[in-house]
């Protein structure tokens, strides 16, 4: 629980408080133990803090390795999977959750043998607000959002991100995501070193 | 004759060291300024040039230089040009009678560590302030855009509301003292052996405040009020053009008065014989430096006046207030008491 101060005030300065300054003297006194604190600075390039597990960075697919939901095992006998490869049905689901539905560019096809190969699975990160209504519409558990938060391009068809990228990213980043504890921040200790303890009501 | 070219070699040397060091000292403030406004708002400040980014002032120096020239549609070029000089030469200026010490004696001759001994030296302070507020009126006037002459319409209306009350406040010093030179001021507390601040807690506190104001600091930086104004007068400088402003308002002109405020009434460079024969040197500066922290304090700790309640404030409580103690002051000084 925040505790808050309630603090009773009458419009007018008291005879004292005006001669003596005393509101002046809160203020600086105030400030003078802000100065005796130790900086709280992130020292962005050198030192960076871990993002929280439900942070929504750049996006990845989960691939195909034996974890997946049974939505996907339903029909995994239509689709032709690759191991470690993106486990995209290519249903447009995320395009029809999403809010800017023209950043996507998926595309399938369907092989000799009758299944469907997802063969493009681009998304413009320009025009992304990562609000991650995308992440949830995904029935297999494909889409997913990773804790990456760096990505500045020099052009503008670098931010375009391509299924190989997000293939990449789910196997690494966003996995390693996925399995931690559901907690707001990755790591208690670092957090607590930043921004002090926090009491959990469970 | 040998005396001349001496004296004249002295002054020139003291013009020389005293230009050196407030320009370099001013730029150093700088990073004092924002290191110190860093630790107060729990930030570290400059860290990334040099050794605690010691090397910060060199750094923006280069930035300025190497910005292009930009020169805003309809401006007023000669006010344009004319209020950067207005801004720092009397900020400049100001330091001839700064006093950075107690006198000495170097091969026979007396020495004064002040450029210029003036007996009106307090005058000589109200007048450069007054000079450095044409800086900001022109920059405002010249610059051809509502943000600027706005900043320096709220200075017009500061500097009706602080430079009376100013006079008022030191001139209960001078009475005291008897006398508006420098050495005079001090050596009279010396020879009390009490510092003005004691007999003249008021007049102090009034000090204060409109060195605050002229300076253009918080809570009466109204003339380049960030917030609402953009920076106020001189926004459409750019450059070193503008580097200049705040290194003449904000930084030489602040120092000046600091130590002309610990020279009126902290007793200048009397204290304990504790370093020597650098004691005096470095009790002024000591002196000086802590209230250059507080008015940094200050400003980082104040939100600020509107410009109407400065005015209300300086004419409806400060003056009164000033007056009265400057007649109660005369009063005792006249009988003795
Ligand atoms: S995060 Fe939101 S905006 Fe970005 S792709 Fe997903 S649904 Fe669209
Ligand atoms: S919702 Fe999931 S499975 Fe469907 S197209 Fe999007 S990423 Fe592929």
């Amino acid at each position: 629980m925040i505790k808050t101060k309630k603090l009773k005030r009458s419009d007018k300065l008291g005879l004292l408080e005006a001669f003596l300054f005393l509101d002046f003297v809160k203020g600086l006194s105030i400030t003078m133990r802000n100065l005796l604190r130790k900086p709280i600075t992130t020292q962005y390039p050198k030192e960076k803090i871990t993002p929280p597990k439900r942070f929504r960075g750049k996006h990845g697919h989960f691939v195909y390795d034996g974890e997946e939901p049974p939505s996907l095992k339903a029909i995994q006998g239509f689709m032709s999977f690759e191991k470690a490869k993106s486990r995209c049905v290519a249903c447009y689901m995320c395009q029809t959750a999403c809010p800017m539905p023209t950043l996507f560019r998926i595309e399938a096809v369907q092989m000799p043998d009758g299944t469907k190969k997802v063969v493009r699975f681009d998304m413009n990160l320009l025009n992304c607000l990562f609000c991650g209504l995308c992440v949830d519409a995904c029935p297999v558990e494909c889409l997913t959002m990773s804790d990456i938060h760096e990505m500045s391009v020099y052009r503008r068809s670098d931010a375009v991100l391509n299924m190989d990228e997000m293939e990449y990213i789910g196997a690494t980043n966003a996995k390693a995501v996925r399995d931690l504890p559901d907690r707001i921040w990755r790591d208690d200790k670092e957090r607590e070193t930043l921004w002090g303890k926090i009491k959990w009501n469970f | 004759m040998n005396d001349i070219i001496f004296y004249a070699i002295v002054i020139a040397v003291k013009i020389l060291v005293v230009l050196g060091v407030t320009l370099g000292l001013g730029a150093y403030l700088t990073w004092y300024e924002r290191k110190f406004a860093g630790h107060l708002q729990v930030r570290r400040g400059p860290t990334v040039v040099g050794p605690f980014g010691l090397l910060q002032p060199l750094a923006d120096g280069i930035k300025l230089m190497t910005k292009a020239p930009i020169l805003p549609r309809g401006i007023d070029t000669t006010l344009y040009y004319l209020a950067i000089m207005m801004a720092l030469i009397p900020a400049v200026m100001l330091f001839a009678v700064v006093p950075f010490g107690p006198s000495f004696k170097f091969m026979g001759h007396e020495i004064k560590p002040i450029v210029a001994d003036l007996n009106i030296a307090i005058l000589y302070v109200f007048a450069m302030g007054s000079m450095a507020a044409y800086g900001t009126l022109f920059a405002g006037w010249a610059s051809n855009s509502k943000y600027a002459f706005i900043g320096s319409l709220r200075k017009a209306a500061l500097i009706v509301s602080y430079e009376v009350v100013l006079g008022f406040a030191a001139l209960s010093v001078i009475l005291l003292a008897g006398s508006m030179n420098v050495f005079d001021i001090v050596n009279a507390q010396i020879r009390s052996g009490i510092w003005y601040i004691v007999y003249q807690p008021v007049s102090f506190i009034l000090f204060l405040f409109c060195m605050l104001a002229e300076s253009g600091r918080v809570p009466f930086d109204i003339q380049e009020a960030e917030a609402e104004l953009v920076t106020g007068y001189n926004v459409e400088y750019g450059g070193m053009k503008f580097g200049i402003f705040p290194l003449a308002e904000w930084y030489l002109n602040t120092l000046g008065l600091c130590v002309i405020a610990s020279v009126l009434y902290l007793g200048g460079w009397s204290g304990p014989h504790i370093f020597g024969s650098f004691s005096g040197y470095i009790w002024l500066l000591a002196k000086s430096f802590g209230l250059l922290f507080f008015v940094i304090w200050v400003h980082w700790t104040l939100p600020r006046y509107q410009a109407k309640d400065v005015v209300e404030f300086a004419w409806k409580y400060l003056l009164p207030i000033s007056i009265v103690n400057l007649v109660f002051t005369a009063f005792l000084v006249y009988f003795k008491v």
